[in-house]
């Protein structure tokens, strides 16, 4: 018999709400219980194509599942007044700061500079607010059980959570950016146009590339804020963590190398990459490097920007693998 | 009512058990087509542990439970947990809509014809956080029955409803089972179960205590009804309970007394 999860019952509870392993298995001929995504095999004289046939089935249905989910999604986000009030706020906030910089008239670097750590700290939070409760309230409200007796794999339910948060957030951000990059060419007095273009000249190349890094940035953040959602299993628990990682994000992991290199416990030849496992740094050296280049004359040292790529990558991999695993216990099928 | 439906539900020797509470202790239970398997118990009991572990939603800490996987992959079993909750802003057309699309086969007019079955055709674009807590439960219904499951697993869906509710409800699983769905129900509506239901297990320390049809069980019992065979049983069980505990104590009293 095989080992399974289970995380939690209605009568009765772990008091620690960790999962208890079991010998329980679920006869596979017949449960629509998943197992790594993957369809049973056909043992017939046509079984390859049969098998074919189911999988190209089955993979529609993960991908219908999938964006099925995603709309909800996205009409839930519609319909709640509070993201929809934090959506406005932040695009208020950052149009705020854009004036009260340079106003947009020096130009679309400058901008980015005057963004760039205000996007730093706004986005975490926004992400926060869109993504810690999305897999714990249907957890919560009993929906994410009832939704298992439809065959909705994790990974479609994970993937479609994701997806119509990320589309949502992401919006709301590069929209926001969006709009403040309008008062560049409007407000700088002289509209620059060239044939050529040397590192240190202002364009709004750069500025989209900002804005670009800021959309990854998010879909990072969101995707660490649905993994918490995923593994937690009380609200309580879910806005602690949720409230952690901002907050290590802003601040923590950056401060934590720093006070690592001055103790002498990190070394200071390892900066670029421990640099790298920081999304902030990570986003703020690719930023710099990309987006920035050059400022006074001098070309701005941001770190590595491959491994600033890769940093963010594992973080957002690494987060949706943990969502899709933690979300609920995969049930063993044994084929009979 | 389709050709290809599959055989029964069965659980064999289920066990459950979170740290150190054992809820389900060697459970075993045989549904057929068309059946209503009604389940009882005092609260506490292990009857929604049980369903859950027959829906498919919590895994078993030993045994094993059989649900037929049917072609095409229309929708095996259908569940209805104990207290159903929906999300906010969205009407009760929209909530079972959502459902709907993730079946094959399933579409508007059939998520129509689900809300009229259930008795929520009136209140149809009303919002779910506006329903009641019967209408709410009538809702959780209709999700279970979408698409046209082998098998239905009920969570006390009578609670909260009116008598006629209760009654109009148990005509509907009564309906379904005639097009030959297996349902499970656990319920504390006795007199509904015992007018419906075609087999009734009682669930008390984690096993069956009793099962059979209601008719069986009132003449095991000498009992006039089926909630006066229930109290009898379960007294039963905690009187022998309680003898045991009693034999227990004197056989250690009987030991330090060093055997007198």
């Amino acid at each position: 018999m095989s080992e399974s999860d289970a995380d939690e019952g209605a009568d009765a509870q772990p008091a620690d709400g960790s999962p208890a392993a079991g010998n329980g298995q679920v006869d596979a001929s017949t449960s629509e219980a998943e197992v790594d995504d993957e369809q049973p095999e056909v043992t017939t004289d046509e079984g390859d194509e049969a098998s074919a046939e189911s999988r190209q089935s089955g993979f529609a249905r993960l991908r219908t599942n999938l964006f099925v989910v995603a709309t909800r999604e996205l009409r839930t986000i519609a319909r709640t007044p509070a993201l929809l009030a934090l959506s406005a706020a932040f695009t208020l906030s950052v149009v705020g700061v854009a004036w009260a910089g340079t106003g947009g008239g020096g130009g679309f670097v400058p901008l980015t500079l005057d963004l760039l750590t205000f996007v730093e700290v706004l986005v975490p939070l926004l992400a926060v607010a869109f993504g810690y409760r999305s897999i714990l309230g249907d957890r919560q409200t009993g929906e994410l059980d009832v939704l298992r007796t439809y065959d909705v794999r994790r990974l479609s339910y994970v993937g479609g959570v994701y997806l119509g948060r990320a589309l949502a957030l992401v919006g709301v951000v590069v929209a926001t950016l969006f709009v403040v990059g309008l008062f560049v060419p409007f407000l700088t007095a002289d509209i620059p146009t060239f044939l050529a273009i040397n590192a240190a000249a202002d364009s709004g190349v750069r500025y989209v590339r900002f804005v670009v890094l800021a959309a990854v940035f998010t879909l990072v953040v969101l995707a660490a804020t649905i993994a918490i959602s995923a593994a937690a299993r009380t609200v309580r628990t879910a806005f602690a963590l949720a409230a952690a990682l901002a907050l290590a994000l802003v601040l923590g992991i950056d401060t934590a190398l720093v006070a690592g290199l001055a103790s002498g416990v990190l070394p200071e030849s390892g900066l670029t990459a421990l640099l790298s496992l920081s999304p902030n740094s990570a986003f703020r050296g690719l930023v710099l490097s990309t987006a920035v280049g050059v400022v006074g004359g001098a070309e701005v040292n941001a770190g590595n920007a491959l491994l600033n790529t890769v940093g963010l990558l594992v973080w957002l991999v690494g987060s949706l693998a943990i969502a899709v695993w933690r979300v609920w216990p995969a049930v063993e099928e044994i084929e009979s | 009512m389709s050709d290809d439906r599959p055989a029964a539900l069965r659980s064999t020797g289920v066990e459950q058990s979170f740290g150190d509470v054992d809820v389900l202790s060697g459970v075993s239970l045989t549904v057929e087509r068309g059946e209503v398997v009604a389940l009882v118990g005092p609260n506490g009991s292990g009857k929604s542990t049980l369903l859950q572990i027959l829906a498919g939603v919590s895994p078993p800490t030993d045994g094993s439970v059989t649900v037929p996987r049917r072609a095409g992959g229309a929708r095996s079993v259908g569940y209805l947990p104990q207290q159903p909750a929906f999300r906010e802003g969205f009407s009760a057309r929209d909530t079972l809509e959502f459902y709907a699309e993730l079946l094959d086969g399933v579409d508007d007019e059939d998520v129509a014809a689900t809300l009229d079955r259930v008795g929520l055709g009136d209140v149809a674009d009303r919002a779910v956080g506006s329903l009641s807590g019967g209408m709410t439960r009538l809702l959780g219904l209709g999700q279970a029955v979408l698409g046209d499951p082998a098998v239905l697993i009920l969570d006390e869906p009578g609670s909260g409803l009116d008598p006629a509710m209760v009654e109009r409800l148990f005509e509907v699983v009564g309906e379904l089972a005639a097009e030959g769905t297996a349902v499970v129900v656990a319920s504390h509506e006795l007199p509904a179960v015992e007018a419906h239901a075609e087999t009734v297990y009682v669930l008390d320390d984690g096993g069956f205590v009793a099962s059979g049809s209601p008719a069986e069980l009132l003449d095991e019992t000498d009992a006039a009804s089926l909630s006066e065979a229930f109290l009898r049983i379960v007294r039963a069980q905690a009187g022998e309970s309680t003898v045991r505990a009693g034999i227990d104590e004197g056989q250690s009293a009987q030991e330090v007394s060093g055997g007198e």
